[in-house]
């Protein structure tokens, strides 16, 4: 049960009145009604679990991804069945069960804190395929019916990487940056990260990388918030790290604190710009936001659904990228230096062929060395050398959610430095 | 020329008719007296008047014109301005802020303005106000005559006082007799609830008769005599005399030497207080409200720990040893078995729990006193019925929660309860406040009963007139000092009033 | 003349049956005015949706159970809060004492997951209690020694509590970088409530009903129970009383925060498996709506708490099925709140309108 209700007993005439203006708009969603009428290919059902519902940006990318498998799949609204703002705790597995007793063939929940109920679940149920986006432990569960999905979203961090490394780049050459931007010759980059996790690093390493590409000389700082949403603490690490003469803020935390300081920042004249992460900053950074990194869920949970629906099995780790459409960056803000857009189409398909790699181990090194092994941990203990660990790096580069689907590049390279914003 | 009229006035609360058809005028520029016990409906009737509540049914009439008051500004708009019997002043402001207090919020609030009104007001009826004085340092009399500036000060023509001098000395009583004349001289009208025969008497044109919520008739003051007054509030023939029997075998039951207190506040409440308590006397108290009545009581029950010095020695009935009272708790004091029983004056807020039955309320004291973990319910259900029974207790049953009963029933419950307890020493505060004479009678009768089984008695009380009727000695309280121990057979209601105001030399007082 | 065209009146008393109409009206009409809510925003026949609710709360043996598991954690809180509420002292802390409780317990299952599974049990259920009690004893005795104001201590506890299971969930990590605790024991079981007719609920409901048995008798029939009405109605009848409120207010909130001490145990080793910040998830502050809409009575908690389960697992089904929004849902359950709510006003009151027939 949740405080809201309390606040509800409160809050319940007011609720009347808002439900008065809803009748304007439907509360049902879009293109509902040319689904309810479409005929289905199919009587399967597919249960999705979701965190949050469709007013919380990371929960309705997912809808949305769905829905689309959805039409594409010839599918109506009885094959999906919906489990909105699920808690991360043993409420999971019951709804992941009644699902499961609804008949859904299929289960995926889109929180990574929904991991383990559900590989509880799929424990119980072999009979049902279970997917836990963002999750890590399929491969080592042993379990058949368990899997796990990501995106390679790495590799559309480094195309904004590439983005902000062209503004660095034109920065420089219109000479705005002033001593304070410098730390000696190279130019200051900062980030906002949420925890000090290989997702995290993963994301920040491969647009520090991007950056890198484009303008070498660059230095980046990195600051925590320790929260995935803290728009409040992501609003001040943006801040100090601007303080500190950063000219990019980069991000992997969901909130729009940092670009709206950002923002705020350049309209005070600091020569200062955002990259943001999963929605399109536009709207609260008009000048200051050049462009977002994004995952497409929906290519994800067309195959995914697909597979479902020819009665085969979910791959263990999927991980696709700009390859196969997974992976985007949002439209580029007008602030953007010039030929970026080329630049960006160039990238785009040099990782397409596979021309560039994102982690190649020349272009990066650890304590002045560049890396030509390194064993990825696969069951979370962190203890080197259990038989379970991988080598990642071969063929000259770091083989990101190749070995899962969860990031797992936590290596520190040079170049950066992590602080904890207190 | 009537200044009110009531028309067939109604007002019920649940099911209780607190005024049922009530028709009477009240004469432009006359003293009515509106007189009832308590519960009669003379309050309701008079909130009604000034907008506190609406009557039910009928109408009231504002110089022959028919109004409807919805609020007090509405009734002083018509000139009707009460003086309630908890006074309604901001303790931290001034004297002058609390006359400005929710006025219209555009009248500027102008000190010097405001000082030449009072002062004029003063003037006009023989007032004494300080306009920068705050009220928490005002006197009960001071802050009474606060109000009545206050509601003169808005421009009331029709004044209405409640109970005014229950808080006030016979001397103050006097002087604000004499404010009334005035404003009478000046064409006020003024109505003045009490139940007090000879203050009527004394003070109104004529008496207007409640009896419960019923309206009997009113009748000129000059033709009024207490017995035919009593008799109207009554509706029967009452006997007004309180017997005093006298007790020739006294021992001493408490020996209280030096006794100073300090309250929560820190404030010395109690100053140096000694005196003598015998079995078979009852020992009046008498006082202005707040003199420290009620924490001498609180301090000899053990409620009131914060003593300074001083001793309270009880003597046991049997043994020679004195048992020091000092510092002990109320369950220390029953262990030693000491028979203490205690009637606070906030009967709901101390003696009883108001939302628990006759029954749970009989286990207050001794709940704790059976073996095991369990209450037992049995011997307080019958003490409860039994009281019920004896002091004739209306209630819908033993279970009945005691805040829903009438005053008079819950002191009932609480008296009957304590003398149940066969105590040595009984302490009362305000035993008869709100109760209607019957009861009051009932209770004096009860006193008497335990002083003549040789228990100590003490009495708090505010109407002089019963002190002296019922007390062997009064001790006089003022400013939680002992101000001397007059006997109640031969002592003066005036020296008694002089000395709740004025500490009187040392050779005033003594020990007997 | 202007009259007022309603008063309101305080009633004397109502009779039960009275009582039980004005509750029945009262969700009649919530029913009726959500179903004109529902239709006017989805179209769908209201009908439906109350259909759906129920199905969604007891429509399958899962779904039952759920909600039962809520109901009994509502109703473990509610049963912990009543004393101290009878007693008038305001435990807004069982989010706190419930967070606590659970991280003892989570404690248990991780350190000790070798001493047998029965003796884990005992132990994390006393040791959960003890817990809830520490953290209940820091503001009771600040208000028995200074009087200091316990709503103020008690909701404080409620952070340092969190921030405590912020700690623990980063030392008990696992696997390391997901920020969570994960099922602790998840091939053994060691620590959680075995499975009894297919359920682990099912201890956790005999708790609840030992627990609501308990305080039945302990605030009715006990002297305990006694010096907790008498406290809470008037400190100063208590001290004439002989009463020592200090005792009683430190002893009363010691009982009050190891129920709720126990609720984060059953929370944790009966359902979840696991601790994180939100384990408590606001049933500390739902519980008491229910503790006081109950007046502290045991059945009455076990009802309302019932209710409120029912409605949030009919509102969540509601979601799913109807594609109706997570609030549109949430307004319905506040929609049949406020209705219930009201009708204790109209229980204790009355409206009247004006006079009529007077003469101008």
């Amino acid at each position: 049960m949740k405080k809201r209700i309390l606040a509800l007993v409160m809050a319940a005439t007011l609720g009347i009145m808002a439900v008065g203006c809803g009748t304007k708009e439907p509360a049902g969603k879009t293109g509902e009604t040319e689904s309810v009428q479409r005929e289905s290919v199919s009587d399967k059902k597919i249960g999705m679990i979701l965190v949050g519902d469709e007013n919380e940006g990371y929960t309705y990318a997912h809808i949305e991804g769905m829905r689309i498998a959805e039409v594409q799949n010839g599918l109506n609204d009885s094959n999906i069945i919906w489990k909105y703002s699920v808690p991360e705790d043993e409420s999971c597995k019951e709804a992941a069960v009644d699902l499961v007793e609804q008949g859904c063939v299929a289960i995926f929940s889109n929180s990574y804190g929904h991991q383990t109920f559900m590989e509880e679940a799929a424990a119980e149920y072999p009979d049902v395929q279970f997917v836990s986006m963002t999750g890590d432990r399929a491969e080592i569960s042993g379990l058949s019916n368990f899997s796990n999905a990501f995106t390679n979203v790495y590799e559309s961090r480094f195309v904004s990487g590439v983005v902000a490394g062209m503004k660095v780049k034109e920065l420089v050459d219109q000479g705005k940056l002033a001593d304070e931007n410098m730390d000696g010759n190279k130019v200051k980059i900062g980030y906002v990260g949420a925890y000090p996790y290989a997702e995290v690093v993963s994301g920040y390493t491969a647009f520090f990388l991007g950056i890198q590409f484009i303008y070498p000389d660059v230095t980046m700082e990195v600051r925590y918030t320790n929260s995935w949403f803290d728009i409040t603490a992501e609003a001040e690490a943006a801040n100090a790290l601007m303080a500190d003469g950063c000219v990019i803020i980069g991000q992997h935390a969901d909130s729009t604190g940092a670009p709206t300081a950002v923002q705020d920042a350049l309209s005070k004249g600091k020569p200062v710009y955002s990259v943001g992460y999963n929605v399109d900053m536009l709207s609260v950074a008009p000048e200051a936001a050049l462009t977002s990194a994004t995952n497409v869920w929906s290519v994800y949970y067309n195959e995914a659904v697909k597979t479902v629906l020819e009665g085969g099995k979910i791959p263990t780790n999927w991980s696709k990228g700009y390859a196969d459409g997974a992976v985007a960056i949002t439209a580029l803000g007008p602030s953007v230096a010039e030929g970026t857009q080329a630049k960006v189409d160039e990238v785009i398909n040099a990782l397409k062929s596979g021309s560039i790699k994102v982690f190649d181990t020349s272009r990066f090194t650890v304590d002045g060395k560049h890396l030509d092994s390194y064993f990825v941990d696969m069951n979370g203990n962190f203890s080197n050398g259990d038989p379970e660990d991988k080598e990642a790096i071969w063929d000259g580069y770091f083989h990101e959610s190749e070995l899962r689907s969860a990031p797992s590049f936590d290596i520190r390279i040079d170049g950066i430095t992590e602080l904890t914003a207190e | 020329m009537a200044a009110i009229t009531f028309e067939h006035i109604s007002k019920r609360f649940g099911s209780v008719n607190a005024n049922s058809d009530v028709s009477f005028s009240v004469n432009k520029g006359e003293i009515l007296a509106l007189l009832g016990e308590n519960g009669s409906g003379k309050t309701t009737l008079m909130n009604m008047l000034s907008g506190i509540y609406y009557p039910d049914e009928g109408r009231i009439l504002v110089d022959d014109k028919p109004v409807s008051i919805r609020g007090p500004r509405e009734a002083y708009a018509l000139g009707i301005g009460m003086v309630h019997q908890h006074f309604k002043l901001v303790d931290v402001f001034t004297a002058a802020e609390n006359l400005v207090v929710g006025l219209e919020p555009d009248k500027k609030l102008d000190r010097k303005e405001i000082a030449a009104d009072i002062k004029e007001i003063c003037d006009k009826y023989k007032f004494d106000v300080n306009p920068d004085k705050k009220v928490y340092d005002m006197s009960v009399s001071e802050k009474q005559t606060l109000e009545i500036v206050k509601v003169l000060y808005r421009g009331a023509n029709i004044l209405i006082l409640d109970e005014p001098t229950a808080v006030l000395t016979p001397q103050e009583t006097e002087r604000l007799f004499n404010v009334l004349r005035n404003m009478k001289q000046d064409g006020k009208t003024v109505i003045i609830i009490t139940h007090k025969l000879h203050e009527v008497l004394s003070i109104s044109d004529r008496v207007a008769i409640l009896r419960k919520g019923e309206y009997i008739e009113t009748v000129e003051t000059a033709e009024a005599t207490e017995e035919k007054l009593t008799e109207l509030m009554v509706g029967k023939k009452v006997d007004l005399e309180i017997e005093r029997p006298e007790i020739e075998d006294k021992k001493l039951r408490l020996e209280v030497r030096n006794l100073s207190c300090i309250n929560n506040e820190g404030i010395k409440i109690l100053k140096d207080i000694s005196f003598d308590l015998y079995g078979g006397e009852i020992l009046g108290i008498a006082g202005i409200s707040g003199n420290g009545q009620k924490e001498l009581l609180e301090a000899i029950a053990g409620l009131n720990l914060i003593e300074e010095g001083g001793s309270v020695k009880y003597h046991q009935p049997d043994t020679e040893d004195p048992v020091e009272l000092k510092g002990m708790t109320p369950r220390r004091i029953r262990d030693l078995g000491v028979q203490l029983s205690f009637v606070p004056e906030d009967r709901l807020g101390m003696g009883l729990v108001g939302s628990m039955g006759m029954t749970e309320n009989m286990m207050l004291k001794d709940y704790n006193s059976g073996r095991g973990i369990f209450t037992s319910k049995k011997a307080p259900k019958e003490l409860a019925e039994k009281i019920m029974e004896e002091l004739e207790v209306v209630t819908p049953g033993v279970t009945t929660p005691v805040r829903r009963l009438s005053g008079g029933n819950v002191q009932k419950v609480l008296v009957g309860r304590e003398i149940a307890a066969s105590p040595t020493v009984l302490m009362t505060a305000y035993a008869v406040r709100g109760l209607d004479i019957n009861t009051s009678y009932t209770i004096y009768h009860l006193l008497n009963e335990q002083k003549k089984k040789g228990v100590a008695v003490i009495y708090v009380g505010e109407d002089l007139d019963v002190l002296l009727a019922l007390c062997d000695r009064i001790l006089v309280l003022c400013g939680g000092q002992a101000n001397g121990i007059l006997d109640g057979r031969t002592a003066d209601k005036q020296e008694v009033g002089r000395r709740m105001s004025v500490i009187v030399g040392k050779e005033g007082e003594g020990h007997e | 003349m202007n009259e007022p065209i309603l008063r309101v009146i305080k009633r004397e008393s109502m009779s039960f049956k009275g009582k039980l109409l004005v509750r029945a009206v009262s969700l009649i009409l919530a029913l009726l005015v959500c179903g004109i809510v529902i239709t006017l925003i989805t179209g769908y026949n209201p009908i439906t949706v109350y259909v759906t609710m129920a199905q969604g709360a007891f429509g399958t043996k899962t779904r039952a159970w759920s909600t039962i598991k809520e109901m009994l954690m509502l109703s473990c809180i509610a049963i912990g809060l009543a004393p101290a509420f009878k007693m008038k002292f305001w435990n807004v802390g069982a989010e706190g004492q419930i967070l606590i409780g659970g991280i003892v317990s989570a404690g248990c299952m991780i350190y000790l997951s070798n001493i047998g599974n029965a003796g884990l049990f005992v132990l994390m259920c006393i040791l959960s209690a003890l817990a809830g009690s520490l953290w209940a004893f820091l503001p009771a005795l600040f208000k028995a020694k200074f009087n200091t104001n316990e709503t103020l201590f008690t909701l404080m506890m409620n952070y340092v509590a969190i921030q405590l299971t912020s700690y623990f969930v980063a030392k008990w990590e696992n696997p390391v970088g997901s920020n969570t605790v994960g099922v602790i024991n998840q091939s053994g079981h060691e620590g959680w409530f075995p499975k009894i007719f297919g359920t682990q609920y099912f201890i956790s409901l005999i708790m609840v009903i030992i627990l609501a048995v308990f305080m039945h008798i302990y605030l009715r029939y006990t002297k305990h129970g006694y010096e907790i009405a008498v406290v809470g109605e008037s400190e100063n009848t208590a001290r004439y009383a002989g009463i020592s409120v200090p005792k009683v207010v430190i002893r009363t909130v010691l009982l009050s925060g190891a129920i709720c001490g126990v609720a984060g145990f059953m929370a944790v080793a009966g359902a979840s498996h696991t601790i994180s910040t939100s384990t408590a998830g606001g049933r500390g502050f739902t519980a008491i709506i229910v503790a006081w809409l109950a007046k502290f009575d045991s059945a009455t908690m076990l009802l309302i708490s019932l209710l409120l389960a029912f409605l949030n697992s009919g509102s969540s089904e509601i979601a799913s099925k109807c594609h109706l929004n997570d609030y549109a849902s949430k307004i319905v359950i506040g929609i049949i709140l406020f209705f219930i709510l009201g009708s204790e006003f109209f229980i204790n009151y009355k409206l009247v309108r004006g006079k009529k027939g007077e003469k101008k």
